[in-house]
C-alpha cells in the first residue's frame, strides 16, 4: 500500500463514493487510515448532469438522494470515530470531477470503491470513472473492489493502490 | 459545480422520511446559552448520543467490586452501632456483642440465599418493585419503591458521614469541617454521575478489594495478637473501662438486646444489589450474579464478625472521635502505614456505596415515572445519558440530611435500614407467591426458603421500626405513606390526563369543519400589526382587530387609518373608561362572540426586544394576554413576533 511522501501516513484523503454498496467499504478503509493519524477524510460525491441540462439545474430528487449518499458515509464514519467532511458535487463527468476536487483541496489520497462487474461474456468491467482516476489523479489511489459474488474467501474486499 | 447543503450542518439523513439532528441543531443560540452550555460541556462533558450508551457486561471479579461495595462497606460502622447501644448497659451487656454480629450475620444468609433465589427467577432484575408489581397488589410494590428511595437516600447520607468520619479518624483537625467535607463529596459524586459516571471501570473495583484485603489483614492479624500471642492490651471489657452514660446505666432488657440488633442489621443494606442487577453480568447471568452474591455475603460476614471480635477482645469502646474500625485497626496493626491503608480505603469504599444509590436511585425513579408514578421528567435521560433529575434529587436530599444531621453517622442510622427490611419483606412475600403461582421443578423449597427470609426480614423490619421509632425511624413510618400518596396522586392524575387525551383507534379525521375568526389585539398603527393581520389573513377571511382604549378620538383616528390602510378589517374599538386593557378584551371574546362553535384565534403582535434590559421598556401586554387566554374554550393563541431587527432594515 502507497503512503504519501513517506510520511507515514496520509493527511487529508477523499472518498469517492458513488451511492452504491462499495460505499461502506470505502468508508472503512478509510477509517483505518483515519484512526492512526490526524487525517482529514473529506467524502465526495458527484451528481453528474447530462447535456440536456444546465450544470446548475437541479435535476428532481438528485440531490436529495445524493445528500443521503453523503449522510450515510457520515454516520458510518461517526460509528467508527471517524470525523468526516462532505461534498456535493455536480458535473459532466464523475471522473473528472473527483480528480480535480482533491487536487483542489490538495488531498494525498483518494479512495474509491469498484463494484465486481462482468460484461456481457464474462470479461471484467471497471467502467470509467475508476480508470480514469487511476490514470488522471496526481495524488495515491486505492481502490477497493467489492468480494466477487459467491467468492468470499477473500475476506469481501480487494485492495489496489496505484500512482500517476 | 460544487453543491451547498446547508442542511448538512444540522440534520441528516437516517431513512425514508427520517431525519436526525445532529448536536449544532441543539446548540444554544444566544449568548447567555453558550456561555452555559460551555459551563456544562466543562463540568460535566459533551452531549452522548443514545446509542453510545455501554452495555458491557461484567466478570464476576468486577461485579463484587463494584456491586457489594454498599453491602460490604455497612462492615465499617455495623459492630459500632451494637457497641453504640450495648455500652448503655455497661460491660456485661458488652459480652453480648459478638453474639450478636453472629446472629446478624445468619440473618444475612437467609436473605443472601433468598435474593439468590430472586436472582435466578427474575434474570431481568428483580428489585423489590419488580417482584412485588409482579405478584402483589399494586400497593406493595409502591411501599417497597418508597421504602428503597428513603433507602437510598439514607445510604448517600450514611455512606458519606460514615467515609467522613474515617477520614477524620486519622487526621483529627478535619473533625470541625465534616459537614462541609461530606457536602463536597456528595458534589463530587453528583458531579461524576452527571458525567455518566461508568461504574464498570477499574476505579471502581481498585478500592473495593483494598478494603476487603485490609480489613481482612486487620481482622486476621487482630485476632492472632489477641487469641493467638495473647497481647497484653486484649483486655476485652472490664466494669472499671467502661464510662458510666450521663444518665447512669441502663438496664440490661430485652428491648435493649433487640435495638442492639437493630443497629447492626443495618449490615444487611446493600444484600439487594446483586438481584437487582442480575442483567449486568456476563452468561450465565443468573448462575454468576448468584455465585457473586454468595461470595458478598461470606466476605461481609467474616469482616463484619472479625471486626466485632476484634473490637470485643480489645474492649473498644464507641463514642470517640475516632470511629470503632479504626481504634479496631490501631490495636490490631499500630498506626502504621497498614493504618492509613485501612482507613483511606474504608473511606473510598464507603463514597463507592454512595456512588451505588446514585445508579439505583436514578433507575428505580426512571421506572416508577415510566409506570407513570413519578413525574416524567424522572424518566428522562440528560445529555450524558444518565436520568440527571433522579440524580440531583437524590444528592440535595442527601446534602438536606447531612446538614441536619450535622454529618453525624450515629444519628442518620435509626432513619436508615427500616426502608431496607421493609423492601426485603416485600420482595421475599412476592417470591412466596412467585413459587406458588408457578409451581415448577423444586418450588417447595424455594417457597419455604423465601418465606422464611420473609418472616424473618418482617420480622426485623417490625423490630427495627420499633425500637428506633423514637430516635428517628418515626419519619420513615411517616414518609412512606406519604410517598406512597404522592405516587397514587400522580398516576391518577396521569391517567385522568390520558383517558382526556386519548383518541379512538377506529377514527378517522378529516378536514376541519368548523369556523374560525381571527381576532387582532391592536396597540395602534405598527409594523407588528401590519404582520399579524397578514398572518391571520392566511387564517380565515372573517379577521377582525380590536383597539381597546380610554380615548374615543384617538380610536377613530386609527379607524380612518385602519380603513385606508388595511382595507377589509374591520377595527372594533372598546372603550374602556377605566383604562382596563385585558378584561375588557376577554370580555369582548366571551359574549360578543355569535357562534359558540367557533374556534376564536387570537393572533397577538409581539414586539420582541433584542436585549433583556429592554424589556423594561415594554409593558409586555401580549405575554399577559397569552397567560391569560390559554386554557380558555375553543381559543387558539398565536403570537407573530416582530424583531427590532426587521423595523431597523424595512
Amino acid at each position: 500500500m502507497g503512503e504519501s511522501s513517506g510520511q507515514g501516513h496520509f493527511a487529508r484523503v477523499v472518498l469517492a463514493l458513488n451511492g452504491g454498496p462499495t460505499d461502506a467499504l470505502v468508508v472503512g478503509a478509510a477509517a483505518k487510515f483515519a484512526g492512526r493519524a490526524k487525517t482529514e477524510v473529506v467524502a465526495v460525491h458527484v451528481i453528474e448532469v447530462d447535456w440536456t441540462h444546465d450544470l446548475g439545474d437541479v435535476v428532481p430528487g438528485s440531490q436529495q438522494r445524493a445528500s443521503e449518499v453523503l449522510d450515510r458515509a457520515e454516520a458510518q464514519a461517526e460509528r467508527t470515530g471517524v470525523s468526516l467532511k462532505t461534498t456535493l458535487l455536480q458535473a459532466r463527468d464523475v471522473g473528472a470531477a473527483i480528480v480535480d476536487e482533491a487536487a483542489a483541496i490538495g488531498a494525498d489520497l483518494v479512495v474509491t470503491g469498484l463494484p465486481y462487474r462482468t460484461k456481457f461474456g464474462g470479461e471484467f468491467a471497471m467502467g470509467s470513472v475508476v480508470p480514469y482516476v487511476l490514470q488522471n489523479a496526481p495524488m495515491a489511489v486505492l481502490v477497493v473492489r467489492s468480494a466477487i459474488p459467491g467468492d468470499t474467501a477473500g475476506g469481501g474486499e480487494r485492495h489496489a493502490v496505484g500512482r500517476d | 459545480m460544487r453543491v451547498a447543503r446547508p442542511q448538512a450542518e444540522y440534520f441528516r439523513y437516517a431513512g425514508p422520511g427520517i431525519i436526525r439532528a445532529k448536536p449544532k441543531a441543539s446548540a444554544p443560540t444566544t449568548q447567555v446559552g453558550r456561555a452555559y452550555g460551555r459551563v456544562r460541556r466543562v463540568l460535566i462533558g459533551a452531549p452522548l448520543a443514545t446509542e453510545q450508551e455501554s452495555e458491557e457486561r461484567l466478570s464476576k471479579k468486577k461485579a463484587l467490586a463494584i456491586m457489594s461495595s454498599d453491602a460490604i462497606s455497612s462492615s465499617a460502622y455495623a459492630s459500632e452501632e451494637i457497641l453504640n447501644i450495648l455500652v448503655l448497659a455497661g460491660a456485661a451487656a458488652l459480652s453480648l456483642t459478638l453474639p450478636i454480629a453472629i446472629a446478624i450475620s445468619a440473618l444475612l444468609a437467609v436473605v443472601a440465599i433468598s435474593y439468590r433465589q430472586i436472582g435466578y427467577a427474575y434474570p431481568s432484575g428483580g428489585g423489590a418493585y419488580a417482584v412485588g408489581s409482579a405478584n402483589l397488589p399494586k400497593i406493595f410494590a409502591l411501599i417497597a419503591a418508597a421504602a428503597l428511595l428513603i433507602d437510598y437516600v439514607m445510604t448517600v447520607a450514611v455512606s458519606t458521614s460514615s467515609a467522613i468520619e474515617q477520614i477524620y479518624s486519622a487526621f483529627p483537625p478535619l473533625y470541625p469541617l465534616r459537614v462541609e467535607v461530606s457536602v463536597l463529596a456528595v458534589a463530587l459524586i453528583l458531579l461524576g454521575n452527571m458525567r455518566g459516571l461508568r461504574e464498570s471501570g477499574n476505579i471502581f473495583a481498585l478500592p473495593t478489594y483494598i478494603y476487603i484485603g485490609s480489613a481482612l489483614f486487620v481482622v486476621a492479624s487482630g485476632l492472632l495478637k489477641a487469641f493467638v500471642f495473647h497481647d497484653v492490651a486484649a483486655t476485652g471489657y472490664h466494669a472499671a473501662n467502661v464510662p458510666t452514660p450521663s444518665g447512669g446505666f441502663e438496664a440490661l432488657t430485652i428491648l435493649l438486646v433487640l435495638r442492639a440488633f437493630a443497629g447492626g442489621s443495618v449490615a444487611l443494606t446493600g444484600t439487594e444489589a446483586i438481584a437487582n442487577g442480575v442483567p449486568a453480568f456476563q452468561p450465565p447471568e443468573p448462575r454468576n450474579a448468584a455465585r457473586t452474591l454468595l461470595m458478598m455475603a461470606a466476605l461481609l460476614a467474616i469482616i463484619f464478625v472479625g471486626v466485632t471480635a476484634v473490637a470485643v477482645s480489645y474492649g473498644i469502646l464507641p463514642g470517640g472521635t475516632e470511629s470503632v474500625p479504626a481504634l479496631v485497626a490501631r490495636a490490631s496493626v499500630g498506626t502504621g502505614p497498614m493504618f492509613y491503608v485501612f482507613q483511606a480505603s474504608a473511606a473510598l469504599i464507603l463514597i463507592l456505596a454512595s456512588n451505588t444509590s446514585f445508579n439505583a436511585f436514578p433507575r428505580l425513579a426512571a421506572i416508577l415515572a415510566q409506570d407513570d408514578y413519578f413525574p416524567r421528567a424522572f424518566a428522562f435521560r440528560g445529555d450524558r445519558l444518565a436520568f440527571s433529575t433522579g440524580i440531583v434529587v437524590l444528592a440535595v436530599m442527601a446534602c438536606v440530611l447531612l446538614v441536619a444531621f450535622d454529618a453525624d453517622t450515629a444519628a442518620l442510622i435509626p432513619l436508615y435500614s427500616v426502608g431496607v427490611f421493609v423492601s426485603f419483606t416485600i420482595s421475599q412475600t412476592g417470591m412466596v407467591r412467585h413459587w406458588w403461582n408457578a409451581r415448577g421443578r423444586g418450588w417447595p423449597t424455594r417457597l419455604v426458603t423465601n418465606g422464611i427470609g420473609a418472616v424473618l426480614t418482617g420480622v426485623v423490619a417490625v423490630v427495627v421500626a420499633s425500637v428506633k421509632f423514637t430516635a428517628g425511624a418515626w419519619m420513615v413510618v411517616v414518609l412512606v405513606p406519604i410517598i406512597v400518596a404522592t405516587m397514587l396522586f400522580i398516576h391518577r392524575e396521569y391517567a385522568r390526563e390520558a383517558e382526556e387525551l386519548k383518541v379512538r383507534d377506529d377514527l378517522v379525521f378529516g378536514q376541519p369543519h368548523r369556523r374560525q375568526r381571527v381576532v387582532v389585539p391592536v396597540p395602534g398603527m405598527t409594523r407588528a400589526v401590519v404582520r399579524a393581520i397578514a398572518f391571520g389573513r392566511t387564517l380565515s377571511p372573517d379577521v377582525r382587530a380590536i383597539y381597546v382604549t380610554d380615548d374615543i378620538e384617538e380610536g377613530e383616528r386609527l379607524r380612518e387609518r385602519f380603513s385606508r390602510q388595511l382595507p377589509g378589517i374591520p377595527l372594533v374599538i372598546v372603550e374602556s373608561p377605566y383604562r382596563q386593557l385585558i378584561g375588557p378584551l376577554v370580555t369582548y371574546l366571551d359574549v360578543m362572540e355569535p357562534d359558540p362553535d367557533a374556534i376564536t384565534i387570537v393572533v397577538v403582535p409581539e414586539f420582541v426586544v433584542r436585549h433583556w434590559w429592554e424589556r423594561v421598556l415594554h409593558n409586555r401586554t401580549a405575554a399577559r394576554l397569552r397567560q391569560v387566554l390559554i386554557g380558555r374554550p375553543n381559543t387558539v393563541v398565536a403570537l407573530v413576533p416582530y424583531r427590532k431587527e426587521h423595523a431597523l432594515t424595512h
